[in-house]
């Protein structure tokens, strides 16, 4: 994709994702969180979606490999439980380019039967190619 | 839970090569600035370094491990990542009580690496349950 045509408002995800118990697990087991409340409850750690999120709308624009993340807002509003099918979606918040790097917001939302259950900004620096 | 402690028992965790392919895994995240030694060695870090959503993780559950579901229902962050972690580095999350209405309560919160730095910089707000 080439990354100048994006535009704030532009949709790059509008998905449903079912996250599994042994997506949750994979992901727990990777972050090292041990907090029970996940497997006691049959919970997905909020970070989870908005990793799910965030990888899907990363996905979406082909980011370039060196792209760094430097900022990250999130609000949780409801627990997400294991085997719900989360709306997953991300659009462009801000594009701009200063000094040979790109700096790309995007807005990402994962929603819970229309109600949003974690919503957030990220905030990226995507290296632009030389020349 | 009422009320908020004035600090957050912190979470410390060692991130390895290993923890980021795992993630990568878990996540779909495979950018090769954080899997492919090769790769990363043309980029100013010199070495993988750790996704950036990975680390913000351990802010999370240090305030799940305070507020349980109440961190789920009602959480908010507002974070700079700002300086890259590496394989082989442990790192702290931490945070201090900045106010409180009763309502809801702010911490500072930080994420630092053996040497002090900080890598992650931010505030985290929770609607504390009734």
């Amino acid at each position: 994709m080439d990354l100048s045509t994006l535009e704030p408002g532009d949709p790059l995800v509008d998905r449903d994702i079912v996250i599994t118990a042994s997506m949750a697990d994979a992901y727990t087991r990777a972050v090292g969180d041990e907090c029970a409340l996940y497997a006691e409850e049959g919970l997905v750690p909020p970070m989870a979606v908005a990793a799910l999120v965030m990888a899907e709308a990363m996905e979406a624009v082909s980011l370039p490999a060196g792209t760094v993340h430097t900022g990250q807002e999130l609000t949780f509003s409801r627990p997400v439980t294991v085997d719900s099918a989360v709306r997953c979606s991300a659009t462009v918040a801000a594009n701009s380019v200063r000094r040979g790097t790109r700096f790309l917001t995007l807005d990402l939302r994962g929603e819970l039967d229309g109600q949003p259950a974690v919503e957030g900004r990220a905030a990226l620096a995507v290296p632009e190619a030389d020349g | 839970m009422s009320g908020a402690p004035a600090t957050l028992a912190p979470v410390e965790r060692r991130i390895t090569q290993e923890r980021l392919v795992e993630y990568a895994d878990a996540s779909g995240d495979h950018n090769p600035l954080h899997l492919d030694e090769e790769f990363a060695r043309g980029t100013p870090y010199g070495r993988t370094i750790a996704h950036g959503m990975l680390v913000l993780a351990l802010v999370s559950e240090l305030m799940t491990g305070s507020f349980r579901e109440a961190w789920l229902r009602g959480g908010r962050l507002k974070t700079r990542f700002r300086a890259p972690v590496f394989p082989g580095d442990t790192v702290r999350a931490t945070g201090t009580l900045k106010g409180s209405d009763g309502a809801t309560a702010t911490y500072d919160v930080a994420v630092t690496n053996e040497g002090g730095e900080n890598v992650i910089t931010g505030e985290a707000s929770v609607t504390l349950d009734a």
